[in-house]
């Protein structure tokens, strides 16, 4: 390793943790509901409730599963299933299934109606 | 002496070898191995032959086999035209693009050079994940992403410095 190549190690280092508690501070915390975000719209969904909600995706369907509070996607239409293998939404990690255009992070939208999730 | 027309069909060659080496690493990669959980993040065992041809043909054939490979992939998977397709063509051109930077300026080995590729790859991706979702979401995943890109680049520096180190001296070339 070069001296530059370890300045560029250590920057990164540096940068990526210096990313947690910025990234921590804009995601917010579990308030009960989450925000999905998908190529129709914006929505909010209770978490709350046990129930399934659909979002149309950009190449297909994205169904999404609240139970006991938290939330994931159940199935997707992505090739790459990240968005599946991404777990339960937790603070400071969204759900993000980017060949659809579909996020979920916690948060309120006032006034927030299903608009464009269907259960 | 060699002629111009003969060092130009051993670059071609050397080119689409390692084009043929890339495209097997992508697909190996994408088919049997299980993806990170994270959009961006992957391994890039690609990456070891755009790296060797970074150092052995330069920027130009760096760039175009970089974008080759996602092209062969992506017919390879039946991706390229859709939004996985824009995702790897964003991390292969910004990748190939950083690595020939960090590369042209000379005080970066092979592994910096493969740890800025990894790096740009990933954030890449992450700023074509906001486009396509209309979000900045994918943005709060810039911390494990980073995290994750950095060992991968570390082991993909490692690993194209060993085939490096393997290849007949005359077929490496300044960049």
């Amino acid at each position: 390793m070069t001296p530059a190549d370890r300045l560029l190690l250590v920057a990164l280092v540096a940068l990526a943790v210096l990313a947690v508690p910025i990234t921590r501070l804009a995601a917010g915390s579990s308030a009960g509901t989450a925000i999905v975000r998908g190529p129709d719209g914006r929505s909010v969904i209770d978490l709350s409730e046990n129930a399934t909600y659909r979002v149309q995706g950009r190449d297909g369907e994205v169904v999404l599963r609240a139970v006991a509070g938290a939330v994931r996607v159940d199935s997707s239409t992505c090739a790459d299933k990240l968005c599946v293998r991404s777990g339960a939404l937790r603070a400071g990690r969204p759900i993000v299934c980017a060949p659809n255009g579909v996020t979920v992070v916690f948060g309120r939208v006032r006034g927030g109606e299903l608009d464009a999730v269907s259960r | 002496m060699r002629s111009r027309a003969d060092i130009s069909a051993q670059e071609l060659a050397l080119a689409a070898a390692l084009l043929a080496f890339a495209s097997c690493l992508g697909l190996a990669e994408a088919t049997m191995l299980p993806p990170f959980p994270v959009p961006g993040v992957r391994i890039g065992l690609a990456n070891v032959a755009v790296v060797i041809a970074l150092v052995t043909l330069g920027g130009r054939w760096c760039i175009t086999i970089s974008l080759m490979r996602v092209v062969v992939v992506g017919l390879a998977t039946g991706t390229l035209l859709g939004p996985v397709g824009m995702l790897s063509a964003a991390g292969g051109a910004a990748a190939a693009g950083v690595m020939l930077l960090l590369a042209r300026s000379r005080a970066f080995s092979v592994l910096g050079v493969s740890l800025g590729g990894s790096v740009a790859h990933v954030s890449a991706q992450l700023v074509v994940a906001v486009l396509l979702s209309g979000s900045t979401a994918p943005l709060l995943l810039l911390p494990l992403s980073l995290a994750l890109s950095l060992p991968s680049g570390l082991v993909i520096g490692y690993s194209a410095r060993l085939l490096l180190s393997r290849l007949p001296s005359r077929s490496l070339s300044a960049v």
